[in-house]
């Protein structure tokens, strides 16, 4: 029998999953404009989307790796930050990932709001 | 202490864990945002932040480790995909031959032992060092087959799975077949051969001397080989799997191991002699030649357990099984 404790690790576990996927539009996204990595995580977690550092810095140096962004070490309030932007392929690739979420969505919404008793 | 000592401490134990190639640059980006995240604490206390603040600070950005296992590209040893065949040859492996091997070689010498403690410690570090080296061995082999990507796996044909167990389902007749050609052969061999043999004489005076274990389990082997023969021509006849079968094979498969048992309480099955036989080369021959019985034996039992198990599985499966088919089409 599955207890409360359960259905939350449950829960949390399906919300990872789900958020995984996500976090990597939200920062190409956020990318359109130049920041720095922690202006980003302060950005993002301003619009509902918390995001831990340990979970940021790397997939800010995967998408770098793969070409969807380009950074540079520039000088700020006296300290040397690294900037990261969208590359031109990111923007390509962005929009690709945007036009595939919406479908997505469109989808999910639909089916989550056919009748409950609708068969096929 | 002082605030920069712990923050410098911590980035050291971050970088110790780092690739080489991109240390600097990720821990100049890491100590960037924890001096962004000090200052940002600092405005909203309206002082510096005391040892225990930067702890905490510290503390919730992670271990070190976990926080540079970030950064490191995930490797893995064996691929995901391959877990469930890893489980199971370790699973055959270490329950199915490993164990009852050490049962049928260690435990029956802890009994003879005059020193059964030191037996019975000898019997374990064995037994560790066995289990610890197949798994090892079972891992390194799995972990091969991942690096040169076995592509075997991407070419099955789902005609080439195996039957649904049921009592419809038929074994392969060649298999049948051959096990009877061979156990004919074996009993023709068995009785003609050694038949109240206690030697093979060759020319030039060399003599291959028979341990008295042989004549002891003459008639036995031959019964059981007359037995093996005549089930497997039976199967080859009546194809169809059925409990009686795997009953037969099973006591047979029981009466095998037995033997194999026997045969392996003792330690030399045959001596050499001759006029031109140095007292090394008969040694040099002797420990060849029984070697290979011993580990002729050994493989014998443990492929006649495997047997075993396997049938013993097949008649629960059959005892808890409906005889309906898995999925009823309509």
């Amino acid at each position: 029998m599955h207890t409360n404790g359960d259905n939350n690790e449950i829960f949390d576990n399906l919300r990872l999953e789900l958020r995984r996927g996500c976090l990597a539009v939200a920062v190409l996204a956020q990318l359109r404009t130049e920041m720095y990595g922690y202006a980003l995580r302060k950005a993002l977690t301003d619009q509902g989307l918390a995001i831990d550092e340990n979970t940021l810095y790397p997939l800010l140096r995967r998408l770098e790796s793969q070409g969807l962004l380009v950074s540079q070490w520039r000088e700020e309030e006296k300290r040397n930050k690294r900037f990261y932007r969208l590359s031109p392929v990111g923007e390509e690739v962005l929009a690709s990932l945007q036009a595939e979420w919406r479908k997505m969505n469109a989808t999910l919404e639909r089916i989550l709001a056919a009748p409950v008793n609708a068969t096929t | 202490m002082p605030a920069t000592d712990l923050l410098d401490r911590y980035l050291n134990a971050v970088k110790f864990w780092l690739p080489k190639a991109q240390q600097q640059d990720i821990l100049a980006e890491l100590a960037e945002d924890l001096r962004s995240q000090i200052e940002e604490r600092e405005a909203a206390l309206g002082h510096p932040l005391e040892e225990a603040d930067l702890v905490a600070v510290l503390k919730q950005r992670g271990d070190p480790m976990r926080v540079a296992s970030g950064y490191i590209p995930e490797h893995r040893l064996i691929d995901p995909s391959m877990l469930p065949v890893y489980r199971l040859v370790l699973k055959i492996v270490l329950l199915w031959v490993l164990a009852p091997l050490f049962a049928i070689v260690f435990i029956a010498p802890l009994f003879d032992s005059a020193r059964p403690g030191t037996a019975l410690l000898q019997f374990f570090t064995q037994a560790w060092r066995a289990g610890f080296m197949v798994v090892g061995m079972v891992t390194v082999a799995f972990a091969l087959l991942d690096r040169y990507r076995a592509k075997w796996i991407d070419k099955w044909d789902p005609r080439k799975l195996p039957r649904v167990p049921g009592a419809q389902h038929t074994t392969a007749r060649s298999n049948d077949l051959a096990g009877f050609i061979f156990g004919i052969a074996a009993f023709v061999f068995w009785a003609g051969v050694m038949w109240q043999r206690s030697e093979f004489a060759f020319s030039g005076g060399l003599r291959i001397i028979m341990a008295p274990v042989w004549s002891a389990i003459y008639w036995p082997v031959l019964g059981l080989t007359l037995a093996w023969a005549l089930a497997d021509f039976f199967n080859f006849l009546r194809p169809a799997r059925t409990r009686v079968r795997s009953w037969v094979r099973l006591g047979l498969d029981t009466a095998t191991v037995l033997m194999a048992g026997v045969l392996l309480t003792v330690s030399i099955w045959v001596d050499f002699a001759g006029p031109n036989l140095s007292a090394a080369d008969a040694a040099k021959a002797m420990r060849w030649v029984n070697g290979t019985i011993q580990v002729t034996l050994i493989t014998i039992a443990a492929i006649t357990l495997f047997d075993a198990v396997h049938q013993l599985r097949l008649l629960l499966r059959a005892k808890s099984s409906r005889p309906s088919p898995i999925l009823t089409v309509s």
